[in-house]
């Protein structure tokens, strides 16, 4: 079966043109599509029969998004996952093919990706970093294992209501009800935080939402999308404008507490370096490995004699930064980074790119 | 206190004492995070308060000289450095001169008297453990006498001691899951300072580069038994994991094991050799 029968068989029946990027629902007339949770929850159940539904889990005190069951397993109030969506098509670890050999001789085996999946709340940081990533892996030469998983994934949205407290999206062009990037999108609707009178607003983005609607309950009521509370910007350089800074002593001075590890890539929902090696299976065959890799790590770019051309950790750190807003924009288009803020949140030692905007503004 | 640490800094920088001064000072969003006074009018940057949880000892490797890699080579000596610490970081830094990884000639310590700090408001269980308020190595000791002092009782350790097998394996693996391979904890350990992990050798390939539970699982017990009778409780594995793994309860269990069997506790002074990497003529081996 061709990649592109399998992803026509993953959409289902109905499949129509995309309609990505065009005047969704009914904006137009000052209507929306509501449906409440409870049927939101319903349609999930539904869908989880059919398809892996992967969404926001509480593990411990952490949200994931882990493949559910069904919606009981959901959380569905959350601010943001602890983690991006980004191992569910950049997987930390993926087996390429493995070599074993018996008495026929050698038997390649190349294990199946997975078959369709849902991916429900998404935030529309996540949702644009997967749209930077496309970027890259969908460029040729294209990364078929990245393409098949994102063809073989629907994206139902949830929109922010406001802007979490390291969130700083609207910096990089995005609104936390930004819609663009997702298949439908989901704004909670009344009843604030209480479960009685909440629903959510329905928007159609695109024809492989729509093809995953099927049968969910949706009312048609007068009103516009509450409109989310968003701060101030950071203003973020032209890609062009950060050559100049790289000479700085600012690096060396900012990378003084830097500790080297690699938290802040592997929070990132666009870093997307990985490495690939072969190793040894028990039964003495052996198996391609890639796996994430990170820039900030002491090892990243040690080369055959032992060399390593970006040896200090001030060089590693700059590299972080301009990667996200020189290189990555200058060669692939997006700026590679969407604001999350996670790397904020969570570096032990108070490296806040929001900070470091600001400070290379006034260099 | 503040003012003390502020122009204590500044006369260590003016002399020429000292080329960098390691404190804290205030970051973004309400955090105070690690900083490095190399000019004296910067050390009005400097502050101290309950939020000051970094174990600063962690950033003396980077201004260590590389060791000479030919036979018989001499270390250069680093420009020395000042640095602040709380009681529960001077055993660090008793464990790294024990070990020679820091001369205790090229070190400046400011050691400050301390009643616990508090990560996000919360006071800290290891302060309650923590049996000194006074740092056990210093130059100059700033704060007031302390009041009171913690106890370890090893309370939670041995709770999980009271699991079965089975129990604690489910624990830890649920634990160790949600481990991202990300060395935070590593990294901001000052008794982990190899040059080159075992995590993350290529050649031999011990561990690979798989992020998966059996790696996850490997790392975090290799880490643990390589600071058997090092870790001196510091806690900033923990406090630096992004994934919330209860780092400090395995550390722990495995300094209880090395109290308990060898009557010594990590970084207590720099003279006594920890028990691991010692060896007794009258000890017995049943190799």
């Amino acid at each position: 079966m061709s990649a592109e029968n399998r992803a026509q068989e993953t959409r289902g029946q109905g499949d129509k043109e995309t309609r990505r990027g065009t005047p969704t629902m009914s904006e137009a007339n000052g209507t929306m599509n509501i449906a409440t949770r409870d049927d939101v929850a319903a349609w999930l159940d539904g869908l989880s029969r059919d398809l892996t539904l992967i969404a926001p889990k509480a593990v411990e005190d952490r949200v994931l998004y882990r493949p559910v069951a069904g919606s009981a397993e959901i959380a569905f109030d959350f601010g943001k996952a602890d983690l991006p969506a980004k191992e569910y098509f950049l997987p930390s670890t993926h087996v390429l093919f493995s070599v074993e050999k018996d008495k026929e001789g050698l038997r390649v085996e190349e294990p199946s990706l997975e078959e369709g999946r849902v991916l429900f709340g998404l935030r529309p940081c996540d949702a644009r970093a997967l749209r930077v990533l496309d970027a890259l892996f969908l460029k040729e030469p294209v990364d078929p294992y990245y393409a098949e998983r994102r063809e073989r994934t629907t994206l139902i949205g949830l929109a922010c209501r406001e802007m979490g407290e390291e969130c700083f999206c609207t910096s990089l062009g995005l609104a936390p009800d930004d819609a663009s990037d997702v298949d439908l999108m989901l704004t909670e609707v009344g009843g604030g935080r209480q479960e009685e009178g909440k629903g959510y607003a329905v928007q159609v983005v695109t024809a492989k939402g729509e093809a995953i609607l099927g049968n969910l309950r949706l009312r048609e009521i007068a009103g516009a999308l509450p409109e989310p509370a968003v701060r101030e910007k950071t203003p973020v350089l032209e890609a062009e404008a950060w050559s100049r800074y790289f000479d700085h002593a600012f690096w060396a001075r900012l990378a003084d507490r830097c500790l080297s590890c690699r938290l802040c890539t592997y929070v990132c929902p666009t870093c997307r370096c990985f490495d690939v090696r072969d190793y040894e299976t028990p039964n003495r065959g052996v198996e391609r490995l890639q796996a994430w890799d990170s820039c900030m790590a002491e090892n990243y770019r040690r080369i055959a004699g032992g060399h390593d051309p970006r040896p200090t950790k001030a060089q590693r750190l700059r590299n972080r930064f301009y990667c996200k807003f020189c290189y990555y924009p200058q060669d692939f288009g997006p700026i590679a980074c969407v604001g999350c803020g996670r790397c904020i949140a969570r570096c032990p030692v108070n490296v806040d790119v929001v900070e470091v905007l600001q400070n290379v503004a006034t260099l | 206190m503040i003012d003390k640490i502020r122009a204590k800094a500044r006369e260590l920088l003016e002399s020429g004492q000292v080329h960098c001064f390691i404190g804290y000072e205030e970051g973004t969003r309400g955090k105070v995070r690690p900083a490095f006074i190399y000019e004296p009018q910067d050390a009005d940057r400097l502050i101290w308060d309950e939020r000051c949880t970094y174990n600063l000892v962690t950033y003396l490797h980077q201004f260590q000289s590389a060791p000479n890699p030919r036979p018989g080579g001499v270390r250069e000596t680093p420009p020395p450095v000042g640095i602040l610490v709380k009681p529960c970081d001077s055993r660090s830094l008793n464990v790294l001169f024990h070990e020679e990884q820091v001369e205790r000639e090229g070190v400046y310590v400011v050691g400050l008297t301390c009643q616990g700090v508090k990560v996000n408001g919360q006071p800290q269980a290891r302060c309650q453990r923590c049996a000194e308020r006074v740092p056990l190595v210093y130059d100059l000791v700033l704060g007031g006498v302390p009041k009171t002092v913690g106890r370890e009782d090893y309370a939670d350790v041995v709770k999980l001691e009271g699991l079965s097998p089975g129990e604690r394996l489910a624990f830890w693996t649920k634990e160790f899951d949600r481990c991202i391979r990300c060395y935070a904890c590593r990294q901001a350990c000052p008794a982990c300072y190899c040059f080159e992990c075992v995590a993350e050798q290529l050649d031999p390939p011990w561990m690979g580069i798989a992020i998966d539970l059996p790696q996850k699982q490997f790392f975090h017990v290799m880490r643990a038994y390589h600071l058997a009778g090092r870790c001196s409780g510091c806690n900033a594995c923990e406090e630096a994991c992004p994934m919330g793994i209860p780092l400090s309860l395995l550390n722990r269990k495995i300094a209880r094991e090395v109290e308990a069997l060898f009557g010594y506790k990590a970084g207590q002074d720099a003279q006594t050799p920890p028990p691991l990497a010692t060896f007794k003529k009258e000890e017995e081996l049943s190799l």
